[in-house]
């Protein structure tokens, strides 16, 4: 299989997600999703490629990118309902404790 | 008939993408989502990769999209709100993301990839001594990458003591043990007979 058909599957994919961290500025629970979706697109990526080639490193780095988005996850979502328990809300627009 | 099956499983991948970011309710997105992770797991045997197939269903369908679901049901969203500003802002993010694939187009667009046949991680080379695909990555993967698996491993550990740090609820008015004060107690002080 060509590999450009990995490509424009991932970099399709990983174009909704970055839209989706757009779009969604009043819930941080989509844009954790959508960082999921970009990281699963490289996960596409690393797959596709390792097929072409015929090279294992790409599985093996995709197990690692796994690892990471799970621990991100976890840490996110953790952040997320200590923030919710405190301010009411999980709007981005009012996430400015910290005056950046 | 794998490119075909390759064509439809990946437009449905991306229809189904469409629908975890822009439907309104986010359960709905968590489920789509799922359905997404289903989608790539098929991708995923197609491409002769069954142990990242099967371990992307464990880890993403098993525990992170049941956590998201968790964590959508507990906290009550006002779903009318979730939508606003959504045309202020994406005009702005398609400009972005059109720039991005254009970049990408002539960035690849007469790449050649080079054949890697002399690579010791060649597969069919592997699978023509037998070893199937998880029987090749635990042997790169405990040998090879053995400090990067150790890492890995103790990045979750790390994740996990941060998450349960996070979420511990320090409110006085639930009766926890003390064990400092249960230790420092002196038996004759406490106890008395009458």
């Amino acid at each position: 299989m060509n590999f450009f058909n990995y490509f424009v599957l991932s970099s399709i994919v990983f174009s909704i997600g970055f839209l989706g961290i757009f779009i969604n500025r009043k819930n941080i629970i989509s844009i954790l999703m959508s960082i999921e979706l970009m990281l699963l697109a490289a996960n596409i990526n690393f797959v596709g490629f390792s097929n072409v080639l015929g090279d294992l490193y790409g599985q093996i780095f995709a197990l690692f990118v796994l690892v990471v988005a799970a621990a991100e996850a976890a840490i996110g979502l953790a952040i997320l309902i200590i923030f919710f328990n405190k301010s009411g809300t999980i709007s981005v627009d009012f996430i400015n404790k910290l005056k950046g | 008939m794998n490119i075909i099956a390759f064509y439809i499983i990946s437009s449905i991948t991306v229809l189904s993408c469409l629908s975890v970011v822009f439907s309104s309710n986010p359960v709905h997105s968590v489920l789509f989502l799922i359905f997404t992770f289903f989608n790539v797991s098929i991708l995923f045997l197609l491409s002769n990769a069954e142990f990242l197939a099967m371990t992307l269903i464990i880890v993403y369908v098993g525990a992170v999209a049941v956590l998201f679901l968790f964590v959508v049901m507990m906290l009550n969203i006002n779903e009318v709100l979730i939508k606003e500003g959504f045309l202020k802002y994406f005009p702005f993010g398609f400009i972005l993301i059109t720039i991005f694939l254009l970049e990408l187009f002539f960035v690849f667009k007469d790449i050649t990839l080079k054949n890697t046949s002399s690579s010791k991680m060649n597969i069919s080379e592997l699978l023509n001594k037998g070893n199937t695909n998880t029987e090749s990555i635990g042997m790169f993967l405990y040998t090879d990458f053995f400090i990067v698996f150790q890492i890995s491993g103790f990045l979750l550990l790390v994740a996990m003591i941060g998450a349960i740090v996070l979420a511990k609820n320090e409110n006085l008015n639930i009766k926890s043990q003390k064990i400092i004060y249960q230790k420092s107690l002196d038996k004759k002080r406490v106890i008395k007979l009458k």
